[in-house]
């Protein structure tokens, strides 16, 4: 090898030296001509203004995209699934326009979302992200289980609803067909709560009459708690009202407490082996369902493995899915009649599916349980407090009272002005009606989703419908519903008897603490 | 001029426009796995909520204050330093710190090598582990969008104003307001961490109770190598002239090796 | 060399007169099957992705792969400029021996790192990338650049070898080039062993401070050189056996000694820089990072220090020890930046990396790829010193053991 080096020119060198220099000039080349020229923003991953497909091409942000409302993914009652929300701002909208709950705290937020379970969110979402929380697949679960008697209860509002779900016009009554499908579906024993609706009817009133003569020492006026989501939003916002709330749980938790003890009773069924179902147009009820206060049967049986008083709540929705599920042809099905004991309802009853009705089932037996008669035809069609405006008030004359003053109101932000002026000494009314949805149940946050945004046109179609019913109910007045005579004669004794207060009544709980209240309307953050 | 985010933690009620914004603009793919994941989740788990297809998220801490829990959402992405290290790490300038703001990535030029990820000093990057031609993935603070003198996607979409678009400078200012009037932690976290980012928060509950990472340098991380690589060419020229002068003395007059 | 099962093959039809030979025993049989594990895990990556053959994730963007074939790799590859730098520039004429085999070891170990980097990269067609696209403000960009410029220096310098047996008419040119191949190639890995140290004086505040230092740089330059002495002891042992030639102890022992100098430096400059940055502390807090610092130092640099400067060096058994304690000290080290020294921080909210099989599989397979390249290389080229090329050859036909194709 070493001999070699003499025939090797000085070449080499040079040329690999050249072929160094001639390598870098390339790289310098190359980097100034564009290899390696500044990233410019269109570079960038991501970034493509791709648009929620209903706007079908890409572009900018239309101006109403401004987010949307949180929901605690431990919300009973309502879900969302992200990836078909378009961030409209329609679920704020609800929220804090109509409902006046987003908004109406000051932040930082404490620890959990404000929120009364109204729903009526969903109904505004128009991608569908928001929804119930589906419990479909427990009821399932329970209907296919041979030693659970399952028994189910369906609110007055559901019957105008559900038929929407099958393509029938809005407002369509379905009583019979829904009746029909839950036993197609399995239940045991098909409930309707209009029955808890007179029952309702008898306790409020009843609490009505003894706070107005002073037997009992809470003060007027007395505001219905029938609606979770005003009961939680006078617990949230008005915690010192809470005393004005009557203390008569809601029609369902009424139905659910009876049905484990004076069902279970009286068809001598284990209070252990009944799931309680309840259909509602409502989320809050899933709420309801759930607080810890609403295991009545339990304390009563003294019996710690008796499952809440009611076990799931089901939206309309959520029936509608199970008849779907299961292939039921709804349309085809024959009218039944709902299970006796607790299935008879009222006019009266049916009419608490809408705003103002609870107040005109209230008048009727007001006037019967102050003046010992029945009432007048006119009571029977109370056309102030029917119609879709969110206050309402009326004067309702009765022998003996003399002019009783009561109001309706429906929506949240509606209460809220009420609520104000309540608290500023403006109250001169014996009853009030509150229904956290517009329009109260028949257009709660679990009836049907119309294909048009929320409008009064298809709210005053449903309680048309339910008027309707209750025009031609037999029997119009709570009192006079044969199977509330029974029960007060069988089980009960009276209206607000020491048992009555065991399973009918509740209390409720503050939860001012909850959140930081807003300081001023002037102060608002946000 | 510069712009920047201005993240006031005590405003954000977790309702999550803004990590959907995000997903919407970018056209993140949905992940079943992750859209099933809470905000408390997310706060626990090591990847802080970012992942390939997640440049944003919100993470719930439950904390103290003043003898009550509290529940606190900080939102999490890229903090777009004002000197980035991933810029100065990347040896094929994939990354680059836009005038506007925005930290962005072209994966054209990405050789894949993820000495970024190592040198992110918040650890926001995220790489494509499960795509066989896979690239690094993080927040572009919607360059075009900012480039093109609109506001980011996410900040447009805030319901409570929790996040705000702005100039830096500007934010910086009412950043420091806010602290005063709203008896905040006395920290603009952003401000001078790593050198200063585009993306600030203030909090009225300690940071390093919600995993930001209070301890980090307030240097520029490029600093801490630029002399080293500007002092190389040098060293390198003058260490070859060493060893050459050394060749010739050593083999002068000897026999060459092999 | 009693188990040898030989076999003699003919390739190159064109030059008739050049024998290519490659004996498989045993343990090159075991190098082919990790080898080909390593391949097929390797062809799972390039379709599957790193997520399906590494357990890398987001904490642990580096893993076993980077650290075992760049950071060590290298280290050990390092070698090779150490022994340049001594025989070529400095003329220590002794060490001529032992000069080929070092920088041919060092020639496969960058060219595993390389191919290692291939695979390890995330798009590795853009590979290039970097020669047009300049990060030059990147520690990594020197790394990149060194590497590559280095890896075809050495090529070049092992083609001065290839042109004795092919293509020799090349060979005049290429021997021409060596003094500047030379000490470009020294100065080449000198600046990027130390950049790989740099690499992670940008990771600030997340790697221990027992190993964050601005001295990184010079710790990865001083032990990638001294590492080099215990490489090539380790190397020429183990070749020493397979191919049964034996480096003369005065050789190897000389160099250890100039490797321990170098230990000395390291050791004075990392108490120096325990001094200054008040880092005792740590050292000896007896957590682990404590504990795999003080072993670190104690078994791979303070025991070979001993065993060179004293008579355990003129054994060959002491100069082996020196070899695997030497080298066990900076893979130690090399891991110690990375997995001890990054662990904490990356792992502070529920991280974890524990190297997958396949990742295993893959570095031993380069590996083994690298080991049987050196052994083809070393029986069909002159790298044993000035031996003849068919040397083991002839000690395997006295022995008989095989069939031999004639000349």
């Amino acid at each position: 090898m070493a001999s070699k080096v003499g025939r090797v020119k000085s070449l080499s060198r040079r040329s690999f030296l050249k072929f160094v220099g001639g390598a870098s000039l390339v790289g310098v080349t190359l980097n100034l001509t564009g290899c390696g020229k500044p990233i410019t923003p269109d570079k960038a991953i991501g970034g493509n203004g791709w648009m929620p497909t209903q706007y079908n091409a890409p572009g900018n942000w239309p101006t109403s995209v401004r987010g949307r409302v949180p929901i605690d993914p431990e919300n009973p009652a309502i879900v969302r699934d992200d990836q078909k929300c378009i961030l409209c701002g329609q679920c704020i909208e609800v929220c804090e326009k109509i409902q006046s709950v987003f908004g109406n705290y000051e932040l930082p937020i404490k620890k959990e979302f404000v929120c009364v379970n109204c729903g009526q969110c969903i109904q505004w979402c128009p991608s569908g992200a928001i929804s119930e929380r589906d419990d479909v697949n427990k009821v399932f679960k329970a209907l296919a289980d041979p030693n659970v008697t399952v028994v189910v209860q369906t609110a007055p509002a559901t019957r105008i609803g559900l038929g929407e779900e099958f393509g029938m016009p809005v407002g369509t009554n379905v009583q019979g067909k829904q009746v029909a499908a839950l036993r197609k579906l399995g239940f045991d024993v098909v409930f309707d709560t209009n029955f808890t609706a007179d029952l309702t009817i008898m306790e409020e009133g009843t609490e009505l009459v003894k706070r107005v003569t002073g037997e009992l020492h809470h003060p007027i006026p007395q505001m219905t708690s029938c609606c979770p989501g005003w009961v939680k939003f006078v617990e949230y916002f008005y915690p010192e009202l809470i005393p004005n709330l009557s203390s008569a749980k809601s029609p369902q938790q009424m139905e659910g407490a009876l049905i484990k003890t004076y069902f279970a009773e009286k068809k001598e069924v284990d209070p252990k082996k009944i799931f309680s179902v309840a259909i509602m147009p409502c989320t809050a009820k899933k709420f309801e369902c759930q607080r810890p206060e609403m295991n009545s049967a339990s304390k009563e049986l003294n019996d710690s493995k008796v499952s809440p008083d009611v076990d799931v709540v089901l939206t309309t929705r959520e029936l509608a899915r199970m008849i779907k599920r299961s292939g039921i042809d709804f349309a085809s099905l024959p009218e039944e009649e709902y299970d006796k004991l607790m299935g008879t309802g009222t006019g009266a009853g049916v009419i608490f599916g809408t705003t103002g009705g609870v107040m005109e089932a209230a008048v009727r037996s007001a006037y019967y349980l102050i003046t010992g008669q029945q009432p007048p035809a006119a009571l029977w069609n109370l056309t102030p407090v029917r119609g879709m405006q969110g206050v309402k008030e009326a004067a309702v004359n009765i022998p003996g009272v003399g002019d009783v003053k009561v109001a309706v109101i429906s929506g949240l932000a509606n209460a809220r002005k009420v609520m104000d002026q309540m608290k500023a000494g403006h109250a001169p009314w014996a009853f009030m009606e509150i229904m956290a949805c517009p329009g109260g149940c028949e257009y709660g946050g679990g009836q049907p989703r119309a294909s048009s945004p929320p409008s009064d046109e298809d709210r005053n179609r449903r309680a048309a419908s339910l008027y309707n019913i209750d025009a031609k109910a037999k029997l119009r007045n709570s009192h006079d519903n044969p199977e509330i005579k029974q029960i007060y004669a069988d089980f009960l004794t009276a209206p607000m008897s020491e048992k009555a207060e065991e399973l009918l009544h509740t209390h409720y709980v503050s939860r001012a603490d909850d959140f930081i209240p807003k300081k001023s309307e002037e102060n608002k953050l946000y | 001029m510069a712009k920047g985010v201005l993240v006031d933690i005590p405003k954000c009620i977790g309702c999550e426009s803004c990590s959907v914004a995000c997903k919407l603009w970018n056209e993140l793919e949905w992940d079943e796995q992750e859209k099933n994941k809470t905000a408390i989740d997310r706060a626990k788990e090591p990847n802080n909520g970012l992942w390939p297809e997640e440049w944003t998220s919100i993470n719930r801490y439950d904390l103290e204050k003043d003898g009550e829990s509290v529940a606190r959402y900080v939102k999490a992405q890229c903090m777009h330093c004002e000197d980035p290290a991933c810029v100065s790490s990347c040896f094929s300038k994939a990354f680059q710190k836009l005038p506007e703001g925005p930290v962005i990535y072209d994966q054209s030029l990405c050789v894949g090598c993820r000495y970024c990820m190592m040198a992110c000093p918040f650890d926001v990057l995220r790489y494509e582990w499960k795509k066989a031609i896979p690239g690094v993935r993080k927040c572009q603070m919607c360059a075009t969008r900012v480039a093109n003198n609109q506001e980011t996607a996410c900040t447009s979409v805030c319901p409570t104003g929790a996040i705000i678009f702005g100039d830096r400078d500007q934010l910086l200012a009412e950043a420091k307001k806010r602290i005063k009037e709203n008896g905040y932690v006395d920290r603009v976290f952003g401000e001078k961490e790593a050198g200063g980012t585009s993306w600030l928060y203030i909090s009225d509950t300690p940071f390093e109770q919600m995993r930001f990472r209070t301890d980090v340098t307030t240097k520029p991380l490029p600093s801490y190598t630029e002399g080293y690589m500007k002092a190389t060419p040098f060293v390198g020229v003058g260490w070859a002239a060493i060893l050459a002068g050394l060749y010739v003395f050593n083999n002068k007059g000897k026999e060459p090796l092999d | 060399m009693e188990l040898v099962t030989t076999v003699v093959s003919r390739a190159g039809a064109k030059m008739s007169s050049v024998r290519w030979k490659f004996r498989m025993t045993p343990m090159r049989w075991v190098f082919t099957g990790i080898a080909a594990a390593a391949i097929a895990v390797i062809l799972v990556r390039f379709v599957l992705g790193l997520g399906a053959t590494t357990n890398l994730n987001d904490q642990w963007p580096w893993g076993l792969w980077i650290s075992f074939d760049v950071l060590l790799g290298v280290a050990l590859a390092g070698g090779g400029y150490g022994t340049a730098l001594i025989v070529y520039v400095l003329r220590r004429d002794k060490f001529y021996p032992i000069a080929r085999s070092a920088m041919l070891t060092s020639l496969l170990g960058y060219i595993v790192v390389v191919l290692g980097l291939l695979i390890e990269v995330g798009q590795w067609f853009n590979f290039w990338r970097p020669y047009v696209s300049w990060g030059h403000a990147s520690v990594l960009f020197e790394v990149f650049w060194c590497i590559s410029c280095y890896t075809v220096i050495q090529i070049l310098e092992f083609c001065e070898v290839g042109t004795e047996k092919v293509f020799k008419g090349a060979h005049k040119y290429l021997k021409k080039a060596m003094p500047v191949m030379l000490i470009i190639g020294i100065t080449l890995p000198t600046l990027h062993q130390s950049s790989l140290g740099q690499l992670f004086y940008l990771m600030v505040g997340k790697v221990n401070p027992l190993w964050w230092t601005a001295f990184l740089p010079v710790f990865f330059l001083l032990s990638s050189f001294f590492v080099g002495a215990g490489m090539i002891v380790i190397e020429s042992t183990l070749a020493g056996k397979a191919l049964n030639h034996k480096v003369e102890i005065p050789v190897l022992r000389g160099l250890v000694k100039i490797s321990a100098g170098a230990m000395i430096l390291y050791l004075m400059l990392k108490i120096t820089d325990m001094v200054v940055r008040g880092t005792f502390a740590n050292a000896f807090a007896f957590d682990l990072p404590s504990i795999m610092f003080l072993s670190e130092l104690f078994f791979g640099v303070i025991i070979p220090i001993i065993i060179a400067f004293s008579s355990l060096s003129s054994t060959r058994k002491g100069l082996i020890w020196f070899g695997i304690l030497t080298v066990s000290g900076v893979i130690m080290n090399r891991f110690d930046v990375l997995f001890t020294g990054m662990g904490k921080y990356l792992n502070q909210y529920g991280g974890s990396y524990v190297p997958a099989v396949s990742e295993f599989i893959v570095s031993l397979g380069l590996v083994s790829i690298a080991c049987l390249a050196y052994l083809f290389l070393a029986e069909n080229f002159n790298i044993m010193g000035n031996h003849e090329s068919e040397h083991a050859d002839d000690i395997t036909i006295k022995d008989g053991k095989y069939a031999s194709t004639a000349k």
